[in-house]
């Protein structure tokens, strides 16, 4: 025991000389490899080497694109270099909420609506105020679609692509059962429409699902009679009376023997929704899931009907054009200038336009919507866009902080409401108690 | 050893009443019984792997119109599609990260732990029951707790993008879990053990490099395979650090085919799903020899 002290020192040291040595060989193995290092040391002016970080969320097909349109980017600035990175959305936001925490967001980031306002409410996002007419050139883009990306006043992102509300039908299905397109009309034209395709089918296929599982559908019908879903200073734009009305008139489309398909076989499907199984012959949607849709569908199915929502006000503009996507800076790039040459390229150049096509959506500029020979869905889509001009609307306000989980809480509601399991009136209170507590922090 | 059982108990009878020797036995029925219960339930258990096997070959326009567990139209598409990678990264490179940042993980842990649990089983320091404690207590802490912190020690050490964030603290003994269970194990090995290797003159190293790592072989081998498999799936942790996606390990691959915003490959998600389980099983089955070798000699010596 005499020499016990002398060997704990001993091993003591071997231990620090041990922790020593990884932590020295993390650092160097770091600093040999210039690649992995970020944005480190860049310069201020163009011209400068500069590495940038880039974030985006998609599949492989969308990170091809990328590869593609970054590799032209570095063709036209050789000083500039961009990393890539990419996830699938909910993991994107997972790893950008944790770096946004911890002070570490890439340079340019390819951006969602819904998680806009609380990143630039929290001064994430670099005012683009100064470079815009310069860096990031804005002749393409509507005055509506810039005052998109803007929050509190202050521009903090560009939309890349704009999609609108609309109801996509499946022609084969309706030829087979016999009923025609919906001619357009009201709500309750609509869903006598659903009716007679379901009976015509004989309950084999459904004329669509319960609409109002959607909160998008209350939003329309909200803003045509002049109101907004949510206002700019967070207050609701509709009460109790509203909200139960609206998912009453849904009664007809839920349950067994309805018109609409049954929430339980939607949730066997899943993460199919009934359109994409050939299962109901419509779906009120963001008129960018066309592509989707023919994707589930297989093979058998060549084309798609997209025509416009039920009217409830005539004359109204309850439509509007939301950006599917945007570009933000990070506010703590080292690299600004550079930054904002790579987002112009990216909402901007008729090249990218024709590497992309619509895979990004409708792209909200005209100069790149010049470089897509638009064909098959894309070209539906844009003369979709095009053709509701008169329904369309001022964007409503940046969405608010939690609004995500206001949508979410409403999908859930409606499903609920599907399977029988909740009344209504409990509905409404639920929905009214989560505002509450998403509004009120 | 109950098989070796029934086995043999068929004789005895056959032996007593040869006058009418019964078709079956009591106890041979009963074997019967529970083989085929034992089955159905096996078959219960293993069909979703079954089906994940089996949808490989299903066309990815299959998925949600065919939930039954034989493809329409059985295809190889999934496998070239899979084989052929992601975004230019090929599949192999995915495979390979993995392995690194798995087998580097499991030897640190091992290393790191065993000492860290030699010095809480046989060291007598000051403040023995207070870091204890303390360790212990790093279990209660979920992970979604320190992770903004960690992140931020990582991004000022300049370690973002690189393994050393999934590796490093590894090697520092930070997986309490395993740390607690070799402590666990050595305190049931006896102290004579290390006294008798005290009086021949072997310090601490000497101790812990030849007494102790064979005896704690068992515990050894069970935190390796946990570790292994731990890392091997974990997804949160990469997601993190890890930004290139050449770097990327394989669970944030997979996820990669799917993408609720636009069109899901989910024939490749299953397809890349079934071959990532793959070396799991192999560990499994080439470690698990050891698991219950150690197990049976640690409740000899019990």
């Amino acid at each position: 025991m005499f020499n016990a002290h002398k060997r704990r020192s001993i091993l003591a040291a071997a231990a620090l000389t041990m922790a020593g040595a990884l932590t020295l060989a993390a650092c160097s193995s770091d600093s040999s490899d210039p690649e992995s290092s970020g944005s480190d040391g860049g310069g201020e002016g163009s011209g400068e080497e500069v590495t940038l970080d880039f974030a985006f969320w998609g599949n492989d097909v969308r990170a091809d694109l990328y590869n593609q349109a970054i590799a032209l980017f570095q063709e036209e600035y050789p000083n500039i270099t961009v990393n890539s990175t990419f996830l699938g959305y909910p993991e994107f936001w997972e790893k950008r909420q944790t770096e946004a925490a911890g002070g570490g967001l890439p340079d340019v980031m390819q951006f969602d609506y819904s998680y806009l306002r609380q990143y630039s409410e929290n001064s994430l996002l670099l005012d683009l105020g100064p470079h815009l007419g310069n860096e990031i050139a804005t002749d393409g883009f509507t005055d509506q679609i810039l005052s998109i990306g803007v929050v509190g006043g202050t521009t903090t992102a560009i939309p890349i692509s704009t999609n609108a509300w609309g109801m996509y039908t499946n022609p084969q299905l309706l030829d087979t059962v016999g009923v025609a397109e919906f001619g357009g009309g009201s709500w309750e034209d609509y869903q006598a429409w659903m009716a007679e395709v379901t009976d015509a089918s004989g309950g084999e296929i459904y004329g669509g699902t319960d609409y109002t599982g959607r909160i998008q559908n209350f939003e329309i019908q909200l803003r045509a009679e002049g109101n907004n879903l949510f206002n700019e200073d967070g207050t609701p734009g509709f009460d109790e009376a509203r909200l139960t009305e609206f998912w009453e008139s849904g009664a007809s489309m839920r349950g067994d023997g309805a018109s609409g398909i049954s929430q339980q076989q939607l949730e066997e499907i899943a993460p199919l929704s009934g359109f994409g199984a050939a299962l109901t012959a419509s779906e009120l949607t963001w008129d960018n899931f066309g592509g989707g849709y023919l994707g589930e569908l297989g093979e058998s199915y060549t084309e798609l009907g997209l025509i416009a929502p039920p009217v409830t006000v005539e004359g109204a503009q309850d439509l509007y054009q939301k950006p599917s996507m945007l570009h933000a800076i990070a506010a703590n790039t080292e690299n600004p200038a550079e930054s904002a040459m790579l987002v112009d390229f990216l909402v901007n150049s008729p090249e990218v336009g024709a590497i992309f096509g619509t895979n990004r959506g409708l792209p909200a500029s005209a100069d790149m919507r010049d470089g897509i020979a638009f064909e098959g869905l894309d070209e539906q889509i844009r003369a979709y866009e095009e053709s509701i001009a008169d329904r369309l609307g001022d964007a409503p306000p940046v969405p608010l902080v939690g609004y995500g989980s206001l949508e979410e809480k409403f999908r859930v509601l409606g499903t609920e409401l599907g399977f029988g399991t909740i009344s209504v009136e409990d509905a409404v209170s639920q929905f009214f108690a989560e505002m509450d507590v998403i509004l009120g922090s | 050893m109950s098989t070796l059982r029934e086995i043999r108990t068929p004789a005895d009878p056959a032996r007593g009443e040869q006058a009418r020797p019964p078709r079956f036995t009591r106890k041979q029925i009963n074997t019967a019984i529970w083989f085929a219960v034992l089955m159905a339930s096996t078959a219960i258990v293993l069909y979703p792997l079954v089906w994940l096997l089996v949808s490989t070959f299903k066309d990815n326009s299959e998925f949600g119109q065919n939930q039954g567990l034989i493809p329409n139209d059985p295809t190889f598409d999934n496998y070239a599609k899979v084989f052929e990678g992601i975004a230019g990264v090929p599949m192999w490179r995915f495979f390979a990260n993995s392995t690194v940042i798995a087998v580097a993980a499991t030897f640190g842990t091992l290393l790191s732990s065993s000492m860290a649990a030699y010095a809480f089983a046989r060291i007598r320091f000051r403040g023995v029951g207070i870091f204890f404690a303390a360790m212990i207590g790093t279990l209660l802490l979920p992970f979604h707790v320190v992770i903004i912190p960690q992140y931020i020690m990582f991004n000022n050490l300049g370690m973002i993008d690189t393994y050393w964030p999934l590796i490093l603290p590894k090697f520092l003994a930070t997986e309490a879990f395993f740390v607690f269970l070799m402590v666990q194990f050595m305190r049931g090995i006896p102290r004579e053990m290390d006294e008798a290797a005290r009086v021949d003159g072997a310090g601490h190293v000497r101790t812990f490099a030849s007494i102790m790592l064979p005896l704690i072989q068992p515990a050894l081998v069970t935190s390796a395979i946990f570790s292994f498999i731990w890392t091997w799936n974990d997804f949160l942790a990469p997601l993190m650090y890890i930004t290139s996606p050449d770097k990327y390990p394989l669970p944030i691959a997979l996820r990669l085919y799917n993408d609720q915003t636009s069109t899901s490959d989910y024939g490749a998600t299953v397809t890349a799903s079934f071959i990532a389980l793959i070396p799991i099983l192999l560990f499994f089955l080439v470690f698990q020899r050891f698991l219950v070798a150690g197990v049976a000699t640690q409740g000899l010596k019990g």
